[in-house]
């Protein structure tokens, strides 16, 4: 099988380049994962990140043929020959295909992507409804591979200050929880013309996400929410005018 | 409600909302056009003059060219803000849309109102 990779260590090289390997694929080697591990045993120059091999951990996630995706879930037999692999776009490159994903994680962190609630701790445990536990489906699956957010042009342009799908979709993820107390605050974070409303709807996020996610979807529903709760501020203040 | 959503207070939300609300006005504005269009089939300069006659019509005609141009503004003042960097070029390039759009807004109401200059 051909692989194409992008290579580049900044310590030796003056600019990257694209490196062709011929691997043999053996028996039992059905993801791109594999061929990669193969890759690795034949010049272990070749830097990449990887950990759980089943699209658990989001570690190995890159720019294949074109397309952003995790190594360990992509058949081998689904992908066009010479496989081309680079690191994943909008993201300084590390080496080869580890890029640094610091600015993706300070874009999560700035949502507080954990509970906030002020009540004292239960007894036990913090209990909500299966309706309420089940607006969490489809946003709580999120491994933060940083697919998404490095397809997504948006980000390109504005890496320094919009969000991003996976941060705007952990920050959409708390603001449903019943047991978080800072929706507004939460909304309020996001009011920046940047952060926010720089999602226009491109779809690249919904494209790639290996877990079939769709941050797009969670994206609208932040935007339908912050109108809902300005309109109703501004009802709950006509309220108490009238009553002074 | 929704106009009382446009000012400072949120600076984000305003702007999206707007394109929005214009949106809106250009879809209904379209679809009762070519209501009108289907309904009356106008034929010949005549046929137009008795169409854009009423002033009720112009007035909404120039209401869905002032959502145009606005619509245009934020979209292109998006595009600009994500592929020009040069705050400078930006503002110059912005300002040329600017002007552009206003004089097409002031174009559409001399057509409509017929306005002759000489």
């Amino acid at each position: 099988m051909k692989i194409s990779i992008y290579r580049y260590n900044p310590d030796v090289d003056k600019k990257p380049y694209m490196q062709d390997y011929e691997v043999e694929l053996q028996e039992g080697d059905q993801m791109l994962l594999d061929a990669l591990i193969r890759i690795k045993q034949q010049d272990d120059t070749l830097s990449l990140r990887k950990s759980c091999r089943e699209g658990v951990c989001g570690s190995d996630a890159m720019n294949i043929n074109g397309k952003n995706g995790l190594a360990c879930t992509t058949k081998l037999q689904d992908l066009e020959q010479p496989v081309v692999l680079r690191p994943m776009p909008g993201l300084p490159v590390i080496r080869d295909l580890v890029v640094d994903m610091t600015q993706f994680f300070e874009h999560y962190n700035s949502v507080k992507p954990y509970l906030v609630n002020d009540d004292p701790l239960p007894e036990t445990e913090r209990l909500q409804s299966p309706e309420d536990r089940a607006k969490l489906d489809g946003l709580y699956e999120c491994i933060m591979c940083g697919a998404c957010t490095t397809a997504c042009p948006s980000f390109w342009w504005n890496p320094d200050k919009f969000v991003g799908p996976s941060g705007l979709m952990a920050a959409y993820r708390f603001i449903v929880d019943s047991r978080d107390q800072a929706e507004a605050e939460r909304l309020e974070n996001l009011e920046d013309p940047y952060r926010l409303y720089r999602c226009h709807n491109i779809m690249n996020c919904v494209d790639v996400c290996p877990k079939k996610l769709n941050p797009n979807a969670a994206i609208a529903k932040i935007k339908d929410l912050k109108i809902e709760r300005a309109k109703e501020k501004k009802a709950k203040k006509t309220i108490s005018i009238t009553a002074v | 409600m929704l106009i009382e959503l446009l000012t400072k207070k949120y600076p984000g939300m305003r702007l999206w909302l707007a394109q929005r609300l214009s949106a809106v006005v250009l879809a209904v504005y379209l679809v009762i056009f070519a209501l009108l269009l289907l309904v009356k089939q106008p034929v010949g300069y005549e046929g137009w003059l008795e169409l854009m006659s009423p002033w009720w019509w112009r007035l909404f005609t120039l209401l869905f060219f002032t959502s145009l141009v606005m619509h245009a503004w934020l979209g292109v003042r998006d595009v600009f803000k994500d592929y020009i960097f040069n705050i400078k070029l930006r503002a110059v390039m912005q300002i040329l849309v600017d002007v552009l759009l206003i004089v097409y807004l002031c174009w559409s109401g001399v057509i409509l109102w017929g306005i002759q200059f000489s």
